[in-house]
Parts: C-alpha cells; structure tokens; sequence
C-alpha cells in the first residue's frame, strides 16, 4: 500500500493540494488537517489534485464534504481535479460531481478560479 | 407523372426511415435514442414541438423534449399508460392546453413502452393520414431499439445500486477496522461523521453520545445547545428507532428548527446510547431505507468502540486505583511505630493486621518525655482513602498536643475540636489513650467511646471505660473524664479494635467478646506481652479458619513487670 500525502503549492492565488497514496479513514486526519490549516490561513481557494492518489474511500470524500461550506462561505471553492478513472467513480457514484466542480486537469481548474 | 411522384415519395421516405433505423440502432443510449426520434419527427413534419414520455411504472413520464419549456413539461400529469378513457382524456386536455396535436402509443412485444407527441405543423396543414402511419412505422423500428436502451439504463441502475451497496460494504469494513484499533473518543467521532459526509453529502450533522451518565455532544456543525437541550428534555431511551423528517416536524419542533431531517439512535446491547441527527442531504435526495440502514450500522459500531473505550479506561482507572490503594497502604504502615519501647516497669507488644482494604485502624506510641509515654489506639469509620487520611490526620494531631504537656482529658477534649473540624458529617473516630508513668506504676487514661480495654489482674477483667464522646461529631461541650490507675506487677492491659472481637469465620459468627475476654482471663502469668498478642492472634486464627476479614485486627498488649 502506498503511503498517503500530501503537497500544497501556490499558484495564482491558488492554492493547489496535491494527494497521493491511499486516502482512506485511517489517512483522512492528514488530510482534515491541511484543510484546517489553510482555512486558518485564509486560503479559501483550493484546487486538489488527485493526480497520484490511487485510492479512496468514502471517509476520505467526508473530508471534502467537512470543509466545503466554509470555504464557499469565504466565497472560495473547493476544486477537484485529474483523478483517475477508479478515484473519479467512487465520487461519481456518491453523488459529489452535482456539487463539485471536477476537472481533468490542474490547470483547468486553476484557470476557472481566475476567471471568477 | 403521379406515379414518379410517389416513387419519389416513396423513395425518400424509405431513405429517411433506413437512415433513421441506422442511426438509432446505432447506439444504445437511451438519451440519443429518443433525441433521434424527435428530430426525425420534426425534420419529417415540419414540427419544432414534441416530447417522449416513457412507461415508468404504468405511468407515462417525459424523457426527452424539444421546443417545449422545463415549465410547461413539469406541468404534464400524471397519467396512466393503461389507455384508458380518463387517461385518454387527461392527455388530450393537456395537449390542448399546449399546442400538441399528435399523440402515438409506442409499442413492443412486451407491451406499451411509452408514447410520443408532437406539436402543429409548421403549416398549419395538420398530420395527413399517410403521416400518421408513417410515424407508426418510425415508432416501430425505435421500439426495439428503446427498449434495448431502456433495459441497458435499468443495468446501469441496478449495477450503480450494487456498486453503491458494495462501496457502503467497504465503508463498513473500512470504519469496523479502524474502530477496532482505536481508543481515542475523537478519533472514533471523526471517522463516524467524515463516512456520513462521504456517502450522503451532508454538511450538517450532530453526533451525541451519553458517556456513562453525562451526555456529551461529540461532533456537530449543528448548534450544540440546543442538541443538548433538546437531548436532556427527551428520553433517551424514547428514540430506539430511526426518526425521519415527518414525524421530527410533528413531534419534536426543536429539532425541525435546526433543519434536522434524521435522527438515527446509535445502540449498544439494545439500549440507545447515543444519537446522530442529520440534515438535507445536499443533492436533495431524501433518506432511502437502505441509507437510514448503513447509518444505523456504522452508528452502532462507533458505539461499540466508544464502548470499549469507556470500558478500557475504566479497567485502567481501577488497576491505577488499585495502586493508590497500595500506596496509601504502605505510608499507612509506615504511619505506625517502627518499634516498641524499653521500659523499666512495662513489657509492650502491638499489632496490626489489615484487611484487604485500606482500613481505619490506628495505635501509637509517643514518647513524650522522659517520664512519659503515650498509647494511643483509634478505630476511624470507614475504610479505604478517606479513612485513611483521616487517621493521618488524627495522628498529626495526636503528636503535636502530646508535646503539649496538658492534662490528658484537656489534650482530649482539644483532639476532639481538632478533629470534628476535619470530618464530614457522619465520620467519626473512636479513641482511646492513656499516658503510662515510666518510673511508677501508674497510668492515665481517656476513653472517647473506644471499645473499653481490659486490665487483667488476677485473672478478673477491668474496664477501662471512663472519658466521653466519641471524635467528630461535634466540639467538647462536656469536659472528658480521665481515670488514674495504681498498676500491679503481673496485671495485663489489652487495648484493642472491633476487628478483634469482632472477626468472623465462615458461617458468619463473631469471636465474641465472651472467647476474647476468657482467653484473657486464662493466660499464664509468665507469657511476655509479645506470647500474648500472638496467643490472641493464633485463637482468631484458629477461629476464622483463614475467612478473609473485612476489619483491621489492631492490639496493643502491655505487661507490667
């Protein structure tokens, strides 16, 4: 199994997490915790790349569901982008596409946050 | 002529209608199925209005339209696709209400899969009979291919519903093995609360739990407060089942005011021990049966492990208990004197066996001057710590007003003050004490409601039973009484606790102090004091036959020479 982590970058005034490994529900704390963080920094716009994360289960999608309101609230976004086909079908079957912005690519979805 | 021109026609409807088989066998999706139909209805038609509606359940419900508003399609009702006279008539008062014209059932060898209808000609000209059939002929070559679609839909349900069923199976693996690794009552909550996100997006929730009496909200974005509030109003007990959002508007507003729509008991040996309150889920599907099932499920397997929490940091809280107790046994024992004096007139032995328990008994002996010599033996109610600690405060005094050098019933009454302001209400110390002159002998004695210690003279027992009230119950209002004895070479002096008297064997009966006092009155006058503590202790051996004692066995024995 490979190890979970995670990589924040800035760019554009975007803030852009990169995941992975697995993130499963003994992983998510990890993730919780960067998302505290930045919202202690007020960093409400945030694209996640799943680019390198081969897994996820849905306690790791509560993560997401956790931060979102507040990051919206803030008039940011949580944007979701380059998953693989396996990650991308447990989102899709869960429901998150109808209230998540998912991209194919990190740069897609960085280019949606300068538009707005 | 007219016959090309019917060639004609004919030719190119056959055209158009090998085009459209192409097309629509093309594909198996049912949304460019029905999209294909319609356009090859308005591009034969000349029509620009017109929807499918399907066979759901034996009702007709629109699954594709074009150049008829959202609005106008929400308002078509409901009804039946068994072609009836009502439905009959239902339809056609709703195309006529939406510039519709053409309504043709779609068939299959199975039965009526839906419909399909059209709106005016661009024309005006109305649909011509030759029209209509071919529409039939359009709608025959799709039925096969809706259906095909329709059937493939329905696996792409099922197989969405299995694969849905299989990821809450690992959710459910998932969390069972995380919350069997884990004893951290955070932990265990976020793990619960980020599967609930997951699967249902929800953003507003509520977990509480009652953590042996004390209900606790332990994760919530909805207002705590007023959770609590609502929690401690109600009986817990009350919500054995889940609550869905009717029956939470009816019943219990507080929680309808937060936007709660479930409430899901979490349950430990069928006793509800915690509660999760959930809101709007936010693609606004409500909760289906197999939803309020998994949040059962891992509902009561957060309780478990919270549980088992509880439970392991209660065996630890004993087992460190369990130490103090043997701690504070040991600075007990080390609260007693280390060894007995030398004396010219008096021989004096001593003892205490405690029981399992840290227990109340205490002796002293406290040399206060050359002349003087202090023996002191007190029974503090109770037993374990606070006994305990009471006896060590009892003795702090004892050793400061001994050195005092106040007549005894005066150092008494004075004790007594200073220990009623150190005791709780219903603790109290028996007590007694008596001062043993070293170059006569003589002695001095108190007795605070202490059982009375014997003085044995020719084997006749005395009393010594003069002095007051027993310790803590309130300050000396009466002076204590003091009683001074001439001593005799041979005379013993006993000073003992209940536990003596007191110590039972197996069927439950007492030693008694009939055994203790002829025990006493028959030893022989040439035992020292120590062969008589250990005679006394061997005949309660012999007595209790190894029964554990829930009393201290203390006794001070003083011979006089």
């Amino acid at each position: 199994m490979s190890e979970f982590f995670t990589n924040i970058k800035q760019q554009n005034q975007v803030n852009i997490v990169e995941l992975g490994g697995y993130l499963d529900a003994h992983t998510a704390p990890q993730l919780e915790n960067v998302f505290s963080e930045l919202i202690k920094e007020k960093k409400f716009n945030v694209v996640v790349n799943f680019e390198q994360l081969s897994y996820i289960s849905s306690a790791g999608l509560g993560v997401f569901m956790a931060f979102i309101e507040t990051m919206r609230e803030n008039k940011g976004d949580i944007k979701l982008a380059a998953m693989k086909p396996n990650v991308f079908n447990i989102f899709d079957l869960l429901g998150f596409p109808l209230l998540y912005e998912i991209f194919s690519s990190e740069n897609e979805a960085i280019e949606k946050f300068i538009k707005q | 002529m007219l016959r090309t021109n019917d060639d004609i026609l004919i030719k190119r409807n056959l055209t158009a209608l090998v085009e459209f088989s192409r097309a629509v066998n093309s594909s198996l999706s049912l949304e460019f199925t029905l999209n294909n139909l319609l356009l090859s209805c308005f591009g034969k038609f000349l029509t620009t209005r017109g929807f499918v509606a399907l066979n759901s359940k034996g009702f007709f419900t629109p699954a594709a339209y074009k150049g008829i508003s959202r609005e106008e399609m929400e308002k078509f009702p409901s009804i039946s696709s068994g072609n009836d006279e009502l439905a009959k008539s239902e339809m056609k008062s709703y195309m006529a209400g939406h510039n519709l014209q053409v309504c043709e059932p779609i068939n299959s060898s199975r039965g009526v899969l839906g419909c399909i209808v059209l709106g005016e000609k661009i024309n005006k000209s109305g649909y011509s009979e030759d029209e209509i059939e071919f529409l039939r002929t359009i709608l025959n070559i799709s039925a096969t291919s809706i259906e095909n679609s329709m059937f493939v839909e329905e696996l792409r349900g099922l197989n969405r519903d299995l694969d849905q069923r299989l990821n809450r199976l690992s959710s459910l693996f998932e969390l069972s093995k995380e919350f069997g690794a884990l004893i951290d009552e955070e932990r265990i909550s976020k793990l619960l609360v980020y599967s609930l996100l997951g699967n249902f997006l929800v953003s507003s929730y509520s977990v509480c739990y009652l953590d042996e009496t004390k209900l606790k909200v332990i994760e919530s974005t909805i207002p705590k407060q007023p959770v609590l509030d609502f929690v401690n109003q109600i009986n817990l007990q009350a919500i054995s089942v889940p609550v869905g959002t009717d029956q939470i508007n009816t019943n219990y507003s507080a929680l309808a005011a937060l936007k709660v729509e479930l409430i899901i008991p979490m349950k430990y040996q069928n006793e509800t021990r915690g509660l999760i309150l959930l809101g709007k889920r936010m693609n606004q599907s409500p909760y289906s049966d197999t939803d309020i099932e998994f949040i059962s499920s891992i509902g009561n397997l957060a309780i478990i492990s919270l549980e088992n929490r509880r439970l392991f940091k209660e065996a630890l809280e004993k087992q460190r208990m369990e130490e103090e107790l043997e701690i504070a046994k040991d600075i007990q024992k080390n609260l007693l004197p280390k060894e007995m004096p030398s004396l010219k007139y008096y021989d004096v032995a001593a003892v205490t066996v405690p029981s399992k328990q840290v227990g109340g008994d205490y002796y002293d002996i406290i040399r206060a001057a050359e002349e003087k010599l202090y023996l002191a033996i007190a029974d503090v109610s109770g037993k374990g710590v606070p006994a305990s600690l009471l006896m060590a405060n009892l003795q702090a005094f004892l050793k400061s007003i001994a050195m005092q050098n106040l007549p005894i019933s005066q150092a008494t009454g004075l004790l007594n003050n200073l220990v009623s302001e150190n005791t709780s209400e219903g603790r109290f110390i028996t007590f007694f004490w008596c001062k043993l002159s070293t170059d006569e002998k003589k002695l001095i004695y108190v007795n605070a409601g202490h059982n009375p210690p014997l003085l044995i003279r020719d084997r006749k027992i005395r009393y010594l039973d003069k002095g007051g009230m027993i310790f803590g119950v309130m300050k000396t209002m009466v002076p204590y009484a003091e009683e001074e004895v001439e001593l005799q070479k041979g005379d013993i002096i006993v000073m003992f606790t209940d536990g003596v008297t007191e110590a039972k064997n197996r069927a439950d009966r007492e030693f008694s102090d009939e055994k203790f006092e002829n025990l006493l009155t028959g030893v022989s006058p040439d035992l020292t004091a120590n062969e008589i503590l250990q005679k006394i202790r061997s005949a309660i051996d012999e007595y209790v036959e190894g029964f554990p004692q829930s009393d201290d066995i203390t006794m001070i024995v003083v011979k006089v020479l």
